[in-house]
């Protein structure tokens, strides 16, 4: 397992059970999570047929701020058995509801997959709206003035830098934030993230020098990853305190990554998971090195038994003495 | 910590079957198979077949202890050098998708769990790996654990797990508890139980074995555990053997398995069944296999409706070596533990475990239970002309049993006082694994 998924499986299977044909109605009381402080309750509170998806996300106030729910309208809108309710009207304790009646579900196979993935990715869908945001701001921008093409290396120059350009910030997991900050050529997402661990912060290190190599070395069309540990990176340093304990990873997404409908929305559901990927490979590399001890400590082991001196039964006999040194034959 | 406000989760680890979910959901989000199939390594027909691929610093920096161990493995190590970054260590499957690759030939099946315990951490560590960032998706870092544990379970082993969930997962709190403890609570849902005390006995019966553990106020006593070589899979074999020596049109084990599940029950009295099936031809019942081209075959389900789960009551029906009944193994597990909760563990002994389920099981057992206990007592009575305040035999079954144990540590997991009971990883970071031989018990609310 490489890569995290980005959607989440029990909503998957709740959904693909509940939409099968010959479903028998049960009631539901479910509590699921999802990374980053996301927690989702599915139940059925007045109907068996009815099922009340609620979703509730930490930072959802930053997100409604940059229009989340008008993009999950966009998104369920569409289907007029899916009501969204939010603000006063959704489940008490959670941020959005989606209250569907699958009796009134009329899809052929290929949309019902459609709609099950797309309720999957329920948490992806809530993240996407600022990042929608600053990819539209990015192409105002580079409407308003285009990138020189003599400008090869990217700088910036006085008249070009957006450094006035308002930067989306989501604070996802409390003392862990997003940036996101839209400019004429590129859309930058910087991500501040901190370790309990002290050993977690070293693999980290490695960890991040690797992703800044593997754009050298092989695959030139990944964006460019920049990394720094308690340094403030200059786009964000008028809104960032400055802390000691936070390690920044700043991803430069270029046109290329935005020019399609597809493309923006792979470069959203990669990015907004990359804290969780982040952290999970940390841990399984910890696991690997694990299995390595145990393997190396079980070789060391057999060998030193296989030092071990055979005691023959003469000797045995010979060495017998008491608790308080005494020795005497056996006889 | 922000972790407060998440749900703690719930692993019971069985050797079957893996139950996960959050606290506070009144069944597991996941229950799948405890099996992981891990790829065939081209130096498979190595002595360790688990060792993964050494990443090149290591065996260059060690050559010479190498060539002591690896002897004429030298040369295929060397080239899995070459190989170590396709990450061979990432692919595997777990669950139903372990068995599911496992029928292919790159994979190979193994059950990290043995008997209850764990015998291979390696598996295990990515096992739960895949439990925790797949299936329940979560963040150990912001989440408290429950684990279970088999009773008898050598505190070495909770070390190891404790290693292993705060040192790779850095989880934020564990609490490892017994598994018979979790049953004993996961009984206090019946409207039968008045007192929610942790003593009782609890008959675990899962697919491989059937254990009775005696528990006096959350402390297992261990001296006087009995195992029955009879559960779940024998059941469903010997379903298999009648249903095959009728002639029937199917009997693959997936038939005799939801026959067992949909049709069997505990009768009251062998003969008086056998008699009522005789003169009422509609006790027989049918059950319809749908098979892969489907087609419907009819199966008639006959006297192994009753005479299956009867072999917890008569294990001369099936078995030659085993020849003990459960209701006599429970008398004498009771027998066997200290005189003075001994009232107490006849008056709540509660079933867990999928092959429990079976209609008017509990009720066999208690009237059995109490005939017995009945004799004894008007013996002692006779002898010592005292007269005896009686002693309260009861099984209590309820609606949990199949997954009593998870569900118990779901109840206990919701509770506010949870998280004050764990284990926490600046805990663990003080005084080291030993920290895990002892957790507080869960006081009675």
């Amino acid at each position: 397992m490489l890569q995290l998924e980005p959607q989440n499986l029990l909503i998957e299977e709740t959904f693909n059970t509940a939409l099968a044909p010959g479903y028998e109605p049960v009631s539901l009381d479910r509590i699921l999570t999802d990374f980053d402080f996301t927690t989702y309750h599915i139940s059925t509170p007045q109907d068996k047929t009815k099922i009340l998806l609620s979703i509730g996300i930490k930072c959802w106030s930053d997100l409604s701020k940059y229009g989340a729910l008008e993009l999950l309208q966009k998104k369920y809108g569409g289907y007029s058995f899916v009501k969204i309710l939010s603000q006063g009207s959704c489940e008490p304790g959670y941020d959005v509801s989606l209250y569907i009646d699958i009796e009134q579900v009329q899809l052929d196979d290929e949309a019902k997959l459609e709609l099950i993935n797309e309720l999957s990715l329920l948490k992806r869908n809530c993240f996407a709206a600022p990042f929608l945001k600053a990819f539209a701001r990015y192409e105002v921008l580079a409407k308003e003035t285009p990138v020189d093409p003599n400008n090869l290396y990217g700088e910036d120059s006085a008249a070009t830098s957006n450094s006035n350009e308002e930067v989306l910030k989501l604070d996802y997991r409390g003392e862990e934030s997003i940036y996101i900050k839209p400019s004429n050529d590129r859309v930058t997402v910087i991500f501040s993230t901190v370790f309990n661990d002290e050993t977690d912060k070293i693999f980290s290190k490695v960890f991040l020098q690797e992703f800044s190599d593997a754009r050298k070395r092989s695959i030139q069309k990944a964006p460019q990853v920049i990394n720094s540990h308690k340094e403030v990176p200059l786009e964000i340093q008028h809104i960032a305190p400055p802390s000691d304990d936070k390690t920044y990873i700043t991803f430069v997404l270029f046109p290329r990554h935005l020019s399609t409908e597809d493309v923006k929305w792979n470069s959203i559901t990669h990015i907004q998971l990359f804290r969780s990927y982040f952290h999970y490979h940390i841990k399984i590399v910890k696991c690997y090195l694990h299995q390595r001890m145990r393997f190396r400590v079980q070789s060391f082991t057999k060998i030193l038994n296989r030092a071990r001196r055979e005691v023959d039964e003469e000797e045995l006999r010979a060495e017998r003495k008491t608790a308080s040194g005494r020795r005497f034959e056996v006889k | 910590m922000s972790s407060i406000n998440t749900p703690a989760v719930v692993m019971d680890n069985g050797t079957g079957f893996t139950k996960l979910g959050f606290a506070g959901n009144d069944s597991p989000s996941w229950v799948f198979p405890t099996a992981i199939a891990t790829r065939n390594t081209s130096t498979g027909s190595s002595s360790k077949p688990m060792a993964p691929s050494k990443p090149s610093f290591l065996s260059s920096g060690t050559g010479n202890s190498n060539s002591l161990i690896a002897g004429s493995n030298a040369n295929s190590k060397a080239s899995s050098i070459h190989g170590n970054r396709d990450m061979a260590d990432l692919d595997f499957y777990i669950g139903d998708y372990a068995l599911e690759a496992a029928k292919g030939p790159s994979y190979s099946l193994s059950y990290p769990i043995r008997h209850g315990q764990i015998e291979n951490w390696d598996q295990m560590e990515r096992f739960w790996e895949t439990s925790i960032f797949k299936y329940l998706k979560c963040e150990p870092e912001d989440h408290y654990f429950l684990l279970t544990e088999p009773p008898l379970n050598p505190p070495e082993n909770r070390e190891n797990t404790a290693e292993i969930m705060f040192e790779s997962f850095n989880c934020a709190g564990l609490y490892i508890a017994v598994q018979a403890v979790l049953a004993l609570a996961a009984s206090w849902t019946s409207s039968k139980v008045i007192d929610r005390s942790l003593t009782g006995t609890v008959i675990d019966s899962g697919d491989g074995v059937t254990h009775v553990i005696p528990v006096a106020e959350g402390y297992v006593i261990g001296s006087a555990i009995k195992n029955i070589p009879i559960a779940g899979r024998d059941i469903t074999s010997f379903i298999q053997t009648m249903l095959r020596e009728r002639g029937e049109a199917d009997s693959s084990l997936r038939t005799a398995e939801q026959i067992k599940q949909q049709f069997c029950y505990v009768c009251p009295d062998i003969v008086k069944e056998f008699r009522k099936y005789d003169n009422d031809p509609e006790m027989f019942a049918k059950y319809i296999v749908d098979t892969v081209s489907h087609k419907k075959i009819e199966v008639d389900v006959g006297y192994e409706r009753f005479l299956a789960p009867e072999i917890f009551f008569n294990p001369e029906i099936c078995s030659s070596d085993f020849l003990t009944p459960l209701p006599i193994i429970v008398d004498q597990v009771i027998q066997a533990s200290p005189i003075d909760v001994r009232k107490n563990l006849y008056k709540n002994i509660v079933l867990s475990g999928g092959s429990t389920m079976f209609k008017d099981f509990g009720r066999r057992l208690q009237r059995d239970l109490k005939t017995m206990v009945n004799e004894r007592v008007e013996a002692s009575e006779r002898l010592s002309g005292a007269k005896s305040s009686g002693v309260q035999v009861q099984v209590i079954s309820h609606k949990r049993q199949r997954n009593a144990v998870w569900f118990g540590g779901s109840l206990m997991a919701q509770t506010s006082e949870f998280k004050s009971y764990c284990h926490t990883k600046r805990d663990y970071d003080e005084y080291g694994p030993n920290i895990v031989r002892n957790f507080s018990l869960f006081s009675v609310p």
